[in-house]
């Protein structure tokens, strides 16, 4: 465990609060007391960039790096000034290099790489860099997305499409939604009991959508079948079921649930959803696909999901400049939306415009690495001398 | 006729008997229904039918998993066709000499295929040489010439001269990448009929262009 002065502390504290400017000045406070600890070289360069002062957060890193050769947190925070600043991709492919180098095991660190030679033009060793990403993480969707765009560089948008689809399947964005579709934000606290649930449709589905969001999908099923014994045309029920069913892989059964409740209730979200997500695994069902998107975004417009299928199916239509828009709205929805990004960026592809993909594709690692929490992971592994 | 085939369709799907659930796929199609259509008309309702049943209680859990089997086998029969009608149109894309961009060739050429067109990709680094002997080949109306460098982009005039040097002034060269799609005029002249700013556009172009030489052959005939 690496000493740490009282004022370093503060700075941390703050910052982990957000509260940058407050944590700037206790950094420089630190700095003060002790000018050579890389640790606070290395925090004051993560506020810099998260104020977006590129340089100042470069200066910082290489000090921290400088100091301490193993300091992880300070590679990742170089590597991304590097990236978002721009047109330093060879100095991001060294850093990126030396991180994975630190960090053997950290996926990101060689997603990052990846992603510094594809900007550079080493295609080659930037497939290189996610074949080992995914041979570290096979789930790991940013890694998927990058194989997608550089498919769709080499080979055109029909067989990179399966990879977007792939890697849209492997984010855990794609099943939030049906769960805000379905009004179960939050894991229940504890596991759902069947045999506790009160005997009525509402008890039981309510619990089956709990049990859902636990990915206990014995108990869902369970609770399912229990009230379409009782209402063999509840859409609801239905529509769960096909949840189910696309979680276990069995989508002709997703298939007929979701087409069976549709014919009940055709205007039911969830439904539509589980129909949609069927149709876009099977080749040939592009058009369907864009149809039922389309009216499930009628139905829930405001999720950035809905609009990132809608256009991944258009896509597959060749509708490349529908599909942009269809992106542009869902980033518009969600700035965060990884997926969106990626598409986004094969949207722009396509049209020729290179710069603007590649800008796409430097704001998903952004709000990737953001979202991760990955300098403070790194960060708290390094003060605690790896041991985390 | 829907309502009954998707009610035998459905039938077959639950008696596991793939061949009687082609059977009634055929005969949809003998009555006129187009391959596009099957899959909304005959295949969507037949599954609604087997949801339907299974969620009553109809049949078990086992005999919906083996009827979604048999579904999967009929799958292939009612699908809409997945590529294109070949247009007969024949395209030959390439990147200009002494240019090795690639992904706007590619994205181009790739998507012309999905779209049916026979594209004759000659790759990058293209000579114009190479071009005029590939349009000798193969008879091809329409020529697709990228470059995304301004001397390249201005090296497309050479393909131009070599087709009117050999008297083929009525094929079409259309330009795509950077330097044409920031200036209009320079794809005029290098002699270009047209700028190709994206792959869904060059579809699009393409298309109008080949009806436009169909068109002018169906009229000196």
């Amino acid at each position: 465990m690496r000493e740490r002065s009282t004022t370093l502390a503060a700075a941390e504290s703050l910052a982990r609060q957000g509260a940058i400017g407050a944590a700037v000045a206790a950094c420089y406070e630190a700095l003060a007391i002790d000018h050579r600890d890389p640790l606070v070289r290395a925090l004051l360069a993560h506020l810099m960039l998260e104020g977006d002062f590129y340089d100042e957060a470069i200066t910082e890193a290489t000090a921290a790096i400088e100091l301490d050769p193993d300091c992880s947190p300070a590679y990742l925070v170089l590597g991304l000034a590097y990236d978002r600043r721009g047109g330093m991709s060879d100095q991001s492919v060294l850093v990126w290099h030396e991180l994975a180098e630190v960090e053997p095991d950290l996926v990101t660190a060689h997603v990052q790489l990846g992603e510094a030679f594809a900007a550079a033009a080493f295609e080659d060793e930037a497939l290189d860099s996610w074949k080992r990403a995914l041979e570290l993480d096979p789930k790991e969707a940013r890694a998927t997305y990058n194989l997608a765009i550089a498919s769709l560089k080499r080979e055109g948008m029909a067989l990179a499409l399966p990879l977007f689809r792939k890697a849209g399947e492997l984010d855990p964005s794609q099943d939030e939604l049906f769960f805000v579709l379905l009004g179960v934000r939050e894991r229940p606290p504890e596991p759902v009991d069947p045999a506790a649930v009160e005997p009525n449709r509402e008890a039981r589905l309510a619990a089956a959508a709990l049990a859902l969001r636990d990915e206990d999908l014995f108990t869902a099923a369970e609770l399912v079948r229990l009230t379409l014994d009782e209402m063999a045309d509840d859409p609801q029920a239905l529509a769960l079921s096909a949840y189910v069913y696309l979680k276990q892989e069995a989508t002709n059964e997703a298939m007929a649930c979701a087409l069976r409740a549709l014919s009940i209730e055709p205007t039911l979200d969830t439904a539509l959803y589980s129909l949609g997500v069927v149709y876009a695994r099977r080749t040939g069902l592009n058009r369907h696909a864009a149809r039922v998107f389309i009216a499930l975004a009628k139905q829930a417009g405001g999720q950035a999901l809905v609009h990132v299928l809608l256009a991944e199916s258009l896509l597959g239509l060749q509708r490349y400049q529908q599909a942009g828009r269809a992106y542009r709205l869902a980033v518009r929805l969600d700035p965060a939306c990884v997926r969106a990004r990626f598409g986004l960026a094969a949207a722009y592809l396509t049209e020729g415009r290179y710069a603007e993909a590649q800008w796409e594709i430097r704001r998903a690692a952004y709000y990737d690495t953001k979202r991760q929490g990955l300098f403070w992971r790194l960060y708290d592994r390094y003060t605690s001398g790896g041991d985390v | 006729m829907a309502a009954d085939e998707a009610a035998s369709l459905y039938q077959a799907f639950v008696d596991q008997d793939p061949a009687s659930a082609i059977q009634v796929v055929e005969r949809a199609r003998a009555s006129g229904v187009a391959q596009d259509a099957l899959f909304d008309t005959l295949y969507a309702p037949a599954m609604a039918l087997l949801g339907g049943a299974w969620a009553s209680g109809a049949i078990d859990e086992i005999a919906f998993a083996q009827a979604a089997v048999v579904a999967e086998q009929v799958g292939s029969f009612v699908m809409p066709s997945a590529a294109r009608r070949d247009t007969g149109v024949t395209v030959i894309v390439g990147t200009m000499h002494r240019d090795h961009h690639s992904i706007g060739h590619t994205i181009v050429a790739a998507t012309l295929k999905e779209a049916g067109f026979r594209v004759n990709d000659l790759g990058v680094d293209v000579r114009p040489s190479d071009f005029l002997e590939r349009v000798e080949e193969t008879g091809a109306r329409i020529v697709i010439v990228f470059a995304e460098m301004m001397q390249t982009a201005r090296a497309a005039l050479r393909v131009r001269e070599m087709l009117l040097a050999s008297g083929r002034e009525g094929v079409v060269i259309l330009v795509g990448g950077g330097p044409f799609s920031a200036d209009a005029a320079l794809a005029r002249e290098v002699g270009a009929n047209g700028v190709i700013p994206g792959a869904e556009s060059a579809v699009k172009l393409v298309s109008r262009v080949a009806a436009d030489l169909a068109a002018r052959e169906a009229g000196e005939s």
